[in-house]
């Protein structure tokens, strides 16, 4: 049975997190990726700045989220799948901050994934290959973070997820880390073998997929039964809008430019029986707060037309 | 490695004279033909369908113009005098590219029609002495999964033509429109493209097929060329440089699609990626797009600034191939340069030394080279070469053949290395 998920950023509040789970569970959803990430943003990081979130023990961050648990517990949505706050490492910023990161952040996001019972935390790979001259140095580097939080991840039975990324060139967005299926593959394999265990699994992101022309059937007919999570989002090819899928077109005939058939073929001819997760929390700022609710149910619809198409495939 | 000019946009078939003469005046001694200037997609896509001849104010009635597209067999004849002038103006037609479909093509029943036009494309090049033919793949009226079997049968049936005269078949990576958005389609994965040009060499038992590589494909498709042209590495024998914006299909010099002071193409990988491959094929610039925007009367100007830019290209590429050349080497200059040398190419071609006419320099060590005073070139062997790590380039050259050097100089540059680092001298000055 394919779940239907959705982002919790710009859903659960965290002085009343059961409200939004409520509003998840109205709309139709099973499930939910926790937005993690939203407690230490990328922008900020970026800016060498960071907030002290992350400076509470992992005791001190269980307790802070117990009511998220709970209130998702109560209605009966299902954590499935989290993200775990990025980037890990910021190119020539302060020794400080990237230890930051790696010694704290990250062994604190496995612990409270941990926490939630959630069986997949995706990670973003390391954005290098400029800099390090080549795909494989800066993949060695990404490979060491995993190495860091591995063993916790076999402990605790969580796969971490590599996630097919995006860098930008003068604005214009090309591929980055994990666009090539082939070597994903490989290299998911290396690291369960290498731990006997499924440590290291695939989260396709369709809306980066598109922006750098990926063909999406072949991309995930490659990568197989590594593909673990989903990130589901809409855009026109050119910006990272996280739209809702359908919604962008290019010609006058009015059809959507983005390739949902062959994700669909995809997804159903490697039987994904998985979670269909939306990371659509843009659109819940775009509609007025007052549709939020009407919102959330028309991704949660999307979900279950695509589930419907994805079975009908398999 | 060879520089061309793409045709397109500036040479029509009919009246060649103007076009070949304003390449060869730009400096250019190498053009790609593209032989869709005789038979367009457009026309391959109308083909069977009448259609109202378009009429002019002064010519309301135009002759019917025959159609390659109807009869192959006269494409030769088509580019008769475009192949006298090029004997004329001393061009060489060093590769050329057979009709195509356009990418969103509706047409799924041109097959037979685009093999007579690709055999005919194969007659011409042997008569021209044109050693590459980029032939598209079939993309359309085959069945989801069968574009190899179909392709298979279509390039292996140009094999036997190809090799009578003398020319190798290049693939190309291809978009694929969906609704309005560019996808990677057919050899635009670099394992597919290997996987399909050593097949086809295997099958037809000769090294018949190569490949093209369109960096405004790579562009619009978004991919990391570096790695696209390791992964193809010596099949590659011609690249096809231009511009485009990554979102739309254009053909425009390089560094000319820019936004907000930066390109958008990323040039950086590209050229990592072939000077690491050892890239030594054809450079053929396509600036079509911008042919077709400016003033005629701009053009020469565009040419000749088109055949700077490749000289750029061909510099920046042939780096590495420079280094090895020399069994012996030493640096002129002792700053960010000579030490981006070090740190990028210091351990597979290590200098003898460094020199620099900053006096208070002499006699230091920097970057594990002894910085030397200039005349202690003149106890070099003859056949030991001096590659200048300074943006002085012509002076120092200049000062150096004064001093009566004979050894060969060469100009390295940092601009586009293997790699970065981040730690730049501060105390030093030129």
């Amino acid at each position: 049975m394919i779940g239907i998920g959705v982002q919790t950023q710009n859903v659960i509040n965290d002085n009343y997190p059961e409200e939004g789970f409520v509003m998840l569970k109205r709309a139709g959803f099973t499930c939910a990726d926790f937005s993690l990430n939203r407690y230490l943003l990328n922008s900020s990081l970026y800016r060498s700045e960071r907030n002290d979130f992350f400076d509470k023990s992992v005791q001190e961050l269980e307790h802070f989220f117990a009511p998220h648990k709970q209130g998702a517990r109560a209605v009966g949505i299902t954590i499935n799948q989290m993200h775990m706050p990025y980037p890990v490492f910021v190119p020539g910023a302060d020794r400080e901050i990237n230890a930051y990161l790696w010694n704290q952040v990250a062994p604190k996001s496995m612990a409270v994934c941990a926490f939630f019972d959630c069986p997949y935390m995706v990670i973003h790979g390391f954005k290098l290959a400029r800099y390090l001259g080549s795909e494989e140095l800066e993949w060695q580097e990404t490979k060491k973070f995993i190495d860091s939080v591995a063993p916790f991840a076999k402990e605790t039975g969580i796969t971490i997820c590599i996630e097919n990324l995006y860098d930008s060139v003068g604005g214009h967005l090309v591929e980055g880390p994990c666009c090539n299926a082939k070597k994903a593959a490989d290299r998911i394999d290396y690291f369960n073998d290498k731990y006997g265990a499924e440590v290291l699994g695939f989260c396709f992101d369709v809306g980066h997929a598109n922006i750098v022309g990926i063909d999406f059937e072949k991309f995930i007919t490659t990568l197989g039964s590594r593909i673990k999570v989903l990130h589901i989002h809409d855009n026109d090819g050119v910006s990272d809008l996280h739209q809702l899928p359908f919604t962008f077109t290019k010609t006058r005939e009015n059809i959507s430019s983005t390739d949902w058939d062959g994700f669909i073929r995809g997804l159903g001819c490697i039987h994904f029986d998985k979670v269909l997760s939306f990371e659509t929390a843009p659109v819940l700022t775009a509609f007025p707060e007052a549709m939020r609710q009407d919102a959330l149910g028309f991704i949660a619809n999307i979900g279950s037309y695509l589930a419907g198409e994805i079975q009908s495939r398999l | 490695m060879n520089i061309l000019c793409a045709s397109s946009g500036l040479v029509w078939p009919k009246s060649p004279q103007k076009g070949i003469s304003g390449i060869r005046e730009g400096g250019f001694e190498d053009i790609l033909l593209d032989m869709s200037a005789c038979c367009s997609a457009e026309e391959l896509e109308h083909l069977g369908k009448e259609r109202e001849p378009s009429r002019g104010v002064l010519n309301p009635k135009p002759k019917a113009a025959m159609r390659i597209s109807e009869h192959p067999e006269e494409l030769c004849s088509c580019l008769k005098l475009l192949l006298e002038e090029c004997g004329k103006e001393a061009v060489r037609i060093t590769a050329a590219r057979a009709p195509y479909l356009s990418r969103n093509t509706k047409r799924e029943d041109l097959g037979e029609l685009l093999m007579r036009l690709a055999e005919e494309s194969i007659r011409v090049c042997g008569r021209a002495g044109c050693r590459y033919l980029i032939v598209k793949p079939l993309i359309s009226g085959i069945e989801p999964g069968g574009e190899w079997e179909a392709n298979r049968k279509y390039y292996l049936g140009l094999a036997h033509a190809a090799r009578r005269n003398n020319v190798m078949i290049l693939l190309e990576n291809q978009c694929r429109d969906k609704n309005g958005n560019p996808v990677r389609g057919i050899c635009s994965d670099a394992d597919e493209a290997v996987s399909w040009i050593d097949r086809l060499n295997e099958e037809s038992g000769h090294e018949s097929f190569g490949f093209c590589m369109d960096v405004g494909v790579c562009s619009l498709c978004g991919q990391d060329m570096r790695e696209f042209a390791l992964m193809l590495g010596h099949r590659i024998k011609a690249v096809i440089l231009r511009d485009c914006d990554g979102i739309h299909e254009n053909a425009m010099l390089p560094f000319t699609s820019i936004d907000r002071g930066q390109f958008r193409t990323d040039w950086l990988s590209l050229i990592r990626g072939l000077r690491e491959t050892g890239f030594d094929g054809s450079i053929i610039m396509d600036f079509s797009s911008m042919t077709a925007a400016f003033s005629q009367f701009l053009r020469p100007q565009l040419i000749q600034f088109a055949r700077g830019v490749a000289e750029f290209f061909k510099w920046q590429i042939s780096m590495k191939n420079v280094l090895k050349k020399y069994d012996k080497r030493v640096l002129f200059g002792a700053g960010n340069m000579c030490r981006n040398y070090m740190k990028c190419y210091g351990g597979e071609f290590p200098p003898l030394f460094t020199c620099d006419n900053n006096k208070a320099r002499w006699g230091e060590w920097f970057e594990g080279l002894e910085v030397k005073p200039p005349e202690a070139l003149k106890e070099l062997a003859p056949d030991c070469a001096i590659f200048i790590c300074n943006v002085y380039y012509r002076e120092i050259e200049q000062q150096l053949r004064k001093m009566g050097l004979v050894n060969p100089i060469e100009y390295f540059n940092d601009e586009y290395m293997p790699s970065y680092y981040w730690d730049r001298l501060e105390y030093w000055e030129a």
